[in-house]
């Protein structure tokens, strides 16, 4: 079936609704590409499509809030497609920041402990102090029945340890030691995997060489977490080789 | 119970025609969340959050499984902010084709498991689904009665993709009808129900 197939437009209903294969979803959207009145037409059948969803609503759990957005607040966001100057002069990151962190620590806490690392005693009394139970998807992800635990070496110095729920199709990244890089480059993390190579978040770097724990979603099967040094900004491909590659399912 | 947030549920996809609904605000908050706006995030999630759970419930049916897959989809949200275009679409409609193709993602993974193809496939026909304690909304009865004026067929295709979360050759097979007519009824629905409620053509 060619791209320009008469037959292909006809699957606009099933596209929007999801009711394709993956072979077909991907061949309808290479045929969107270039037909411009499909693309009217989906985004017009697509709109329609979500009132059916939203018709739906319900109220989540309360509790679900603030562990959704603690969550975000330690997932690498994707580099937009056009590069932007201003994506780190945010007004107000400093006070959010100090939020994060204390999720950082609590979650740090449960990596240490879920991966066995002897954490000084000081830092486990900083951390206590913070810690909560109930602290998100990280360790939804850290107890899920099927987490399973990779560590390894970063060859330009320190250890990462990835823990990794393939039901959830997400992982939690963290490391220590790492070396710190100049101002104009930054770690980004990626999947890579049968579908290619898809960012999967900047890190930041914080004392000790510490980072994460980020969290890392959207994995799919056969993928490994990669991690590289990117120009500050991030890229959209990595533009030099892994100093890190971990299969968080085994082989 | 008094911000614009927390009415919000109530009335999700006003979005498509309220010049004053959350649509127009959700697609600025997006824009901002890509910026790595945490406090427009905050909002988004209070915007969206019902209705990716929505969606959820009705396709994975597990209570807890949709909870899974609402906070999947809303860390999708921030992470991938920066892909939103309002010119290819309203904010609603990209949060909920996320939300969508995850559940029914989800769903047919534990399917491919499970014998309860048949059990769903019944139970979702019928789409009014009261047993759920859905938050009642004159959205949701607008939906229902553009639904309703669709052919059962028509209907049947629609709901058995949207909800059962099957693809149009499954649908095909559990109504014992060519997969071709499956496909067509499938998009002559969407249109009608376009036109039922009035969704508009172009976007800003």
């Amino acid at each position: 079936m060619t791209p320009d197939d008469p037959d292909l437009h006809t699957l606009v209903g099933a596209y929007v609704l999801d009711a394709v294969s993956p072979d077909e979803r991907a061949r309808f959207s290479a045929h969107l590409a270039w037909c411009s009145a499909c693309r009217a037409e989906m985004s017009e059948l697509r709109e329609a499509a979500a009132s059916l969803g939203t018709a739906q609503a319900v109220r989540p759990r309360p509790e679900l809030r603030a562990a959704t957005i603690a969550s975000a607040q330690l997932t690498g966001q994707l580099a937009p497609v056009i590069a932007r100057k201003d994506i780190h002069t945010g007004q107000g990151r400093a006070t959010r920041r100090a939020r994060a962190i204390r999720w950082v620590s609590a979650a740090a806490a449960a990596v240490a402990v879920a991966a066995g690392v002897a954490v000084g005693t000081h830092a486990v009394d900083m951390r206590a102090r913070h810690w909560r139970p109930a602290a998100g998807i990280v360790t939804d992800v850290l107890l899920a029945p099927d987490a399973v635990m990779r560590s390894a070496p970063v060859r330009t110095g320190g250890m990462a340890i990835v823990v990794a729920s393939a039901h959830k199709h997400m992982a939690v990244f963290i490391a220590h030691g790492l070396r710190s890089l100049p101002g104009t480059r930054r770690y980004e993390l990626w999947l890579m995997g049968p579908r290619g190579e898809r960012p999967a978040g900047l890190l930041a770097v914080h004392q000790g060489g510490m980072a994460g724990p980020a969290v890392i979603s959207g994995m799919s099967r056969g993928d490994m977490v990669g991690l590289t040094v990117e120009p500050a900004s991030g890229s959209l491909k990595p533009t030099s080789p892994p100093v890190l590659m971990i299969s968080p399912q085994g082989h | 119970m008094t911000g614009d947030r927390q009415r919000a549920w109530g009335q999700p996809g006003s979005s498509a025609r309220s010049s004053l609904g959350p649509a127009p605000r959700l697609d600025d908050l997006l824009t901002n969340v890509a910026r790595g706006d945490e406090l427009a995030y905050e909002e988004v999630y209070d915007l969206t959050s019902g209705w990716v759970l929505g969606v959820a419930r009705k396709v994975v049916r597990d209570p807890a499984m949709a909870e899974e897959v609402m906070q999947e989809v809303m860390l999708e949200v921030w992470r991938r902010a920066s892909r939103f275009d309002p010119v290819l679409g309203s904010g609603t409609a990209w949060v909920m084709t996320l939300a969508h193709r995850r559940a029914v993602d989800r769903v047919r993974s534990e399917r491919s498991h499970s014998d309860r193809e048949m059990k769903a496939a019944t139970a979702v026909i019928d789409y009014d689904d009261v047993t759920e304690a859905i938050e009642a909304s004159l959205e949701r009865e607008r939906v229902q009665r553009c639904l309703a004026a669709l052919t059962q067929l028509q209907r049947e295709c629609v709901s058995l993709a949207y909800y059962g979360g099957y693809t149009y050759a499954e649908v095909a097979e559990l109504l014992g009808v060519p997969a071709g007519t499956v496909k067509t009824r499938m998009r002559d629905g969407l249109i009608r129900l376009r036109d039922c409620l009035g969704v508009p053509g172009g976007h800003r």
